[in-house]
């Protein structure tokens, strides 16, 4: 770690082309993740928070009013309806990103990670990295090939926990969008095998998601202090910091 | 309008029934409920409430009254697979007969294992004459699971020890209306539970005809008679929901006609038999109801004459009417997040709830993260 410091310390301070002030010419600033990528990341990030808090209720109601006769604030309904509520939000942020991943003209850079996916080679590199015996690998795209196959089994568990909550909503409100999903989510809790597994593969699919919060956490913390490029800074300002070769 | 000409298509679907010739010339549907102590006033209300469980206008409960009383035109026959014969019994064994029970009673069985006086020989030469008979004109009621294929021989009946998978087969063939009666037939059952040893299969997968299910453990007699009404007055096969059951029966959740919904609702559980909560009549959810999951109409109905129902009585739903109930619901008194997983992991995981397997194998990614870490530290990964 001292090393490091020793090199920052010579390090001068520049204002680049844009104006903007960098701190060496090797250095440069990368637009990494548009304004809509990091709007949605950290609005579905919250919405997550909330949805594992309400669903732990709504699966075990550990907090109960005691038993009176006095009128109660209907708890229970409460925490299912903001459940649902933020099932919502949580759907319109994943479906926001898929439209952005799939046809926005600034998140080339995300669809150019499909080329490293693809890649032996990186994928060799970049386990090489994580068990500290090689550099880390070359990027065409913003992701690693690791990163991507996690972020690609994230949207598979965020799909099916959309689905499987959609499922478990057409039978809550049975007016409008409930209505209309009505006959079309009956048919895949049949495929699936009953209202009953729709509500634990919901449950199992939760713990997935949580598993995921935690490396995902650990793995952006890593890359910020071992490679300083400014990775956690990235989802929040949007740039990060390359060395120009 | 088209209730208009709905009830002209059912008044000449009656008035062809009429014509039929009657089980016993000597008695009748309305004579006989009225000899066993219920007067018209009272049948024509028990028709009203049967009209508006099928959601037809009230002007049609004339229809339903005639439909009830042509009951005993249409040849019925009653099989029984593997079974407990507790849907025959939720019918059968009133201490006060209902006016199901008794239209049940009477009309034309022309087979029935529980109450028919034949035996042996005589008993399958009945069955045999009535579907011959019959051809093409019968409706078949069927109770019980079927042991299939290889495991047919779990199920023998009669003196020519027939298999039951054969019995259901041949009876199929020419039935004019199949109803499968009880969870069992419709979808398996207890004795279908994992790891069902007697490959026992609901009768939609024995014959290749429309099943009409009606499931429950046992279906509650109005289900039962009111499928057998409404065929009586539509001549067709009632709307059905995704799993054959009938719409007008299975199409709301138990949960969402409880009358506990409000407790539900208020966050107000009964968190142990016997508790203040429970003395209260709070909702059940917490000590393992499954009305949440299951599609009935209990509620509206209830059980024994309309007394009472398992919600009513302080105890959850255990959602027998849905398919593989057994497997799916987890444990009786517990909620669905407390079902326990016996497999999982080779054992590893063995009789542990989600959440358990959940926190366990986040304990075990902490750690590991912990130890990468560590590692990371201690030799800086190149860059």
């Amino acid at each position: 770690m001292s090393s490091t410091h020793t090199k920052s310390a010579t390090i001068e301070q520049h204002i680049d082309i844009e104006g903007h002030v960098g701190i060496d010419e090797h250095i440069g600033r990368d637009l990494e993740y548009s304004a809509a990528y990091r709007w949605q990341h950290w609005i579905r990030a919250f919405s997550i928070v909330a949805l594992i808090a309400t669903g732990f209720y709504i699966a075990v109601p550990v907090i109960t009013p005691a038993a009176t006769n006095e009128p109660t604030n209907f708890l229970y309904a409460l925490f299912r309806t903001w459940h649902i509520i933020i099932g919502f939000v949580f759907i319109s942020a994943i479906l926001l990103k898929s439209y952005l991943f799939i046809f926005a003209k600034k998140h080339v850079n995300e669809r150019a990670a499909l080329k490293d996916m693809i890649n032996p080679i990186v994928w060799a590199k970049q386990i090489g990295f994580y068990l500290l015996i090689n550099k880390h690998p070359k990027l065409k795209g913003v992701y690693n090939p690791m990163q991507f196959m996690a972020y690609l089994l994230f949207y598979l568990m965020a799909f099916s926990l959309i689905i499987t909550g959609l499922i478990l909503y057409v039978h809550v409100y049975h007016e409008g969008l409930g209505a209309f999903l009505y006959e079309p989510m009956r048919s895949v809790e049949v495929m699936l095998g009953g209202l009953a597994f729709v509500r634990e593969l919901h449950h199992m699919l939760m713990w997935g998601v949580i598993l995921f919060i935690l490396i995902h956490i650990y793995i952006a913390v890593y890359n910020a202090i071992f490679i300083r490029e400014g990775t956690i800074d990235a989802i929040i300002s949007g740039v990060k910091w390359h060395k120009r070769v | 309008m088209q209730s208009n000409s709905l009830f002209e298509k059912m008044s000449s679907r009656l008035d062809e029934l009429s014509i039929l010739p009657k089980l016993d010339e000597a008695v009748s549907i309305p004579q006989l409920i009225e000899e066993k102590g219920f007067s018209r006033r009272e049948f024509m209300g028990w028709a009203a409430a049967m009209t508006s469980m099928l959601m037809l206008p009230a002007n049609f409960t004339p229809l339903v009254a005639k439909a009830a009383e042509l009951a005993d035109r249409l040849p019925l026959v009653w099989l029984h697979m593997a079974e407990c014969t507790g849907c025959s019994e939720s019918l059968l064994r009133s201490s006060s007969p209902s006016i199901d029970s008794l239209i049940f009673d009477y009309i034309s069985l022309e087979y029935h294992e529980t109450i028919m006086a034949a035996s042996g020989w005589q008993a399958e030469q009945n069955l045999e004459h009535a579907m011959e008979k019959y051809k093409g004109k019968y409706i078949l009621m069927v109770e019980g699971g079927i042991p299939q294929g290889l495991s047919d021989f779990y199920l023998t009946v009669g003196a020519h020890g027939k298999t039951g998978e054969k019995h259901a087969k041949e009876a199929a063939e020419n039935a004019a209306a199949i109803f499968a009666i009880g969870t069992c037939s419709s979808f398996g059952g207890v004795q279908a539970a994992a790891p069902n040893p007697t490959n026992a299969q609901p009768l939609s997968k024995i014959t290749n005809k429309t099943v009409i299910n009606v499931p429950g453990c046992p279906p509650s007699e109005s289900n039962i008679v009111g499928t057998l009404v409404h065929f009586i007055l539509y001549g067709t096969l009632p709307a059905l929901d995704i799993y054959n059951r009938p719409k007008w029966a299975y199409g709301l959740r138990i949960h969402d006609a409880c009358e506990r919904r409000g407790r539900f609702d208020a966050g107000e559980f009964v968190q142990q038999f016997g508790d203040e909560g429970a003395k209260k009549g709070f909702c059940l959810y917490k000590v393992g109801c499954k009305g949440p999951y299951t599609f009935n109409n209990c509620s509206k109905q209830k059980f024994n004459q309309g007394t009472s129902w398992p919600i009513q009585s302080g105890h959850g739903c255990m959602g027998c009417s849905e398919p593989n109930f057994w497997d799916t619901m987890g444990i009786v008194h517990e909620p669905l997040a407390n079902r326990l997983y016996h497999t999982t992991f080779g054992g590893l995981g063995s009789d542990a709830t989600a959440d358990k397997i959940g926190l366990g194998l986040l304990t075990v990614t902490a750690v590991a993260i912990a130890a990468h870490a560590a590692i990371s530290v201690l030799k800086n990964p190149e860059v």
